[in-house]
Order: C-alpha cells, then sequence, then structure tokens
C-alpha cells in the first residue's frame, strides 16, 4: 500500500494515533503529528511512498507536536520529537511540514552511520549516479528538481548515503527541497510538478517542497554506481560554464560536505578516495538558464 | 643548530593517501586529519617515505630535483624547507632530532 490509497480520515487516524509508518529508501519510520499542515504535506508529498504495517520495524519514531501549555492557543508552535525527546528549539505551527522534513535529515545523518552520509543531490541515469554536493545557495536543489523534470531518477535532493566500498550510492527519495525565488522558477520549468504550500518566514526564507516522481519512490532499492561528481553554483545571469576539475579539490570538497566523515576516519577516506576514482569531476556554473543546464548534463551522461 | 638537519614522518603507518595528477591527499590516523598537498608536498612526502629513518635536508633536496629533472640550487632547497616547515605544523613530518 501507498500513502494515496490511505483515505485522508486514516492517514489522520494513524497520525494521531499509532503512527504512521513509511518506507524511507533503506531506513522506516515511524511518524505522529496532530497538524493538519502535516498531514496534508505527507498525503501530497509521499503520496507514492509505502505504508508499512503496525508490526512493521522503525528505525525511528519521530513526531511533530505542540507543545504543552498556552502555546497551544497563542501563537502556535511546533516541536521535533525523536524516540519521545524534543530535539531543535520549537518553530512556528505553520512551519510544521519542513519541520518534519529537517527532523527527517536529522534523524538519517545522526544514525546511519552505516554509509558515509554527503551533503549532495544525488540523480541517476543508466545506472550511474551524478552527485551534486554543494552548500546552500548553490542552486542544488533547483539544478536537481530540474534534471528531475527532465527524466534524471532522484536518489535524494540532500543526502548521498555512500556505501563504504565508494562503490555504491543507495537511494533515499524524498520531497524536493526549493527556497525563495527557486520556487515559482521551478513551478514554471516544471508545470506538471506536485508543489507543496509554501511556507514563508523561515530560517530558510521561503520554503516549499516537490514531490519526488513514482519511478523514483518505486526504484528505492536500486543503488547506483557513482560516477560523476559536480560542483554546482548558481551565479545570476553568469554563463554556463563546465570545467574539468582536479580530484584532489573534488575530494577535499565532498570532505567538507560530508557529515559523517569523521566517524569512519580510515573507511571514510578510503570510501571517498574510491568514489573520487571512479568519477568524473567537474565545477558547473549557472546563470538560471535551466533548459541549457539540463543539456549539458545530458550530454556528459549520454557520453 | 644543525646546517643539514635530517626529516622524517612522524607516523608512516597511520598514513594513507590517494595520489591524482600528482597532487595527494592523505588520512593520517593519529590526527584525525585529512590534507590536500600540492605537487611539491607530495614529492617530498614520498621521499621521506622512502627514507624512514631520515634523510638529510640536503639529500632530499637533490632527490627530489633528479626527480624533477632540475638543479638542486638555493631556491628549490628554500621552498622545500618551507614545505618541510608546513608539514610539521601538520605534524606530518618533523626533525629526526627533535
Amino acid at each position: 500500500m501507498i500513502v494515496a490509497e490511505l483515505a485522508a480520515a486514516e492517514l489522520r487516524r494513524r497520525l494521531t494515533g499509532p503512527g504512521l509508518r513509511l518506507r524511507l529508501g533503506p531506513v522506516a519510520t515511524e511518524i505522529r503529528s496532530p497538524f493538519a499542515v502535516v498531514a496534508s504535506g505527507l498525503a501530497l508529498l509521499y503520496a507514492k511512498h509505502e505504508v508499512l504495517g503496525a508490526g512493521d520495524f522503525a528505525d525511528f519514531r519521530v513526531a511533530v507536536e505542540p507543545p504543552f501549555g498556552v502555546r497551544r492557543f497563542v501563537a502556535p508552535q511546533a516541536l521535533f520529537k525523536f524516540d519521545g525527546n524534543t530535539r531543535f528549539r520549537p518553530l512556528p505551527a505553520a512551519q510544521a511540514f519542513p519541520l518534519l522534513e529537517w527532523g527527517l535529515n536529522w534523524c538519517i545523518t545522526m544514525h546511519c552511520h552505516q554509509y558515509l552520509i554527503i551533503h549532495s543531490a544525488v540523480l541517476e541515469r543508466n545506472g550511474r549516479a551524478l552527485l551534486l554536493p554543494a552548500p546552500p545557495g548553490s542552486g542544488k536543489s533547483t539544478l536537481c528538481a530540474a534534471l528531475v523534470a527532465r527524466g534524471w531518477r532522484l536518489l535524494s535532493d540532500e543526502l548521498a548515503l555512500v556505501e563504504l566500498d565508494g562503490t555504491r550510492v543507495v537511494p533515499i527519495p524524498r520531497p524536493i527541497s526549493l527556497k525563495n525565488r527557486s520556487i515559482d522558477t521551478i513551478a514554471r520549468f516544471w508545470p506538471d510538478a506536485a508543489i507543496g504550500d509554501v511556507v514563508p518566514d523561515t530560517l530558510k526564507g521561503s520554503v516549499a517542497h516537490v514531490r519526488p516522481p513514482a519511478d523514483s519512490v518505486q526504484r528505492a532499492r536500486e543503488s547506483a554506481v557513482p560516477a560523476w561528481v559536480v560542483l554546482p553554483r548558481y551565479e545570476n545571469g553568469a554563463a554556463m560554464e563546465l570545467a574539468a576539475l582536479p580530484k584532489c579539490d573534488a575530494f577535499m570538497r565532498l570532505v567538507d560536505s560530508a557529515f559523517n566523515y569523521s566517524v569512519h576516519g580510515r573507511a571514510g577516506f578510503d570510501a571517498l578516495a574510491a568514489l573520487v576514482d571512479g568519477s568524473d569531476c567537474y565545477a558547473f556554473t549557472y546563470g538560471g538558464a535551466l533548459d541549457e543546464a539540463v543539456a549539458a548534463f545530458d550530454r556528459f551522461a549520454s557520453s | 643548530m644543525n646546517p643539514d638537519p635530517s626529516w622524517r614522518l612522524v607516523a608512516p603507518d597511520a598514513l594513507v593517501s590517494r595520489s591524482w595528477d600528482d597532487e595527494l591527499v592523505l588520512y593520517n590516523d593519529v590526527t584525525g586529519d585529512t590534507h590536500h598537498l600540492s605537487v611539491l608536498g607530495h614529492a617530498v612526502m614520498t621521499m621521506l617515505a622512502s627514507r624512514p629513518s631520515g634523510i638529510a635536508l640536503a639529500a632530499l633536496v637533490r632527490g627530489i630535483a633528479d626527480d624533477a629533472g632540475t638543479s638542486a640550487d638555493g631556491e628549490l632547497a628554500e621552498v622545500v624547507e618551507r614545505t618541510l616547515a608546513h608539514l610539521a605544523e601538520l605534524r606530518l613530518a618533523t626533525p629526526v632530532s627533535a
């Protein structure tokens, strides 16, 4: 069963009762929340994800709930809880769905140490994975959404889960997080995209999420071989440029982008070295012409 | 002061490295640090690794010059000395007497 097959009332019952259990790539997550925006967000953005049964094991048990006390009624807030314990400072209740997404990212980066986890979008063509490691503001998610819109398979918008031998990237397809101007940019570029509510005034500005394609979710057990590491950089109005990047430079950028590199020590070094060994590395500057950018990626994917 | 000090790696068994395009990245299991070294840094590390008990600065400069097909002049010696100082700061190399 997938989320889209759950009636709205049943989805709310699970979220406010025993929990909604979802398969998210290699992890199973139990989610509880009384917030209507969380229910509607899950219904739209996780529509194609597999629903697990009440007896299935959950790696993470999370909740997005209002705090006790008067804040339930005055300027209501939302808390993210992991195994019943509050994590992070409360946010306005209107930000409950982005808070769930950020909380799930935290769960994965803090606990899935069977992988080397890199802050990177990952896409796939013909079994080969494209990694787009980049800091916030680099246009990573915009580029990621544009590539998905034109047929690249989404493995992740945010987290590259690299097997410790460095030869496979494991999918964890979840909604693509867009910020500020990129929301309208992708809405125009990908008119059929299922985009959730725009949530203004978050710490990251306005945010909205895009539903991953059904094909990406259904193929979440198909890992891919790292083939390209591309460091994207959005520069308003800049001419597009795809330049070869020395592998040592790419390696060090990946070290900087890895959440748990230090956890793995030598094994982390070996994993990244294998990944870089097997990948062509580039620096990519683009100025917002997404069709031109996608065409450039399509060219080297077919070479 | 010894005018021609010898140098060695601090913990050769703790190092794991990979080279691309003559540059080097390496992980030091003792400090947990990862480093990116230039072509010259790579050459110095390679020379030090080949002489575990230590190598005198003059011999080190000559060896690097020979490998590069250039002359072991004062300018090269100065750059190698600076590189060794940098490697010492990174706790990768140390004077043998230290």
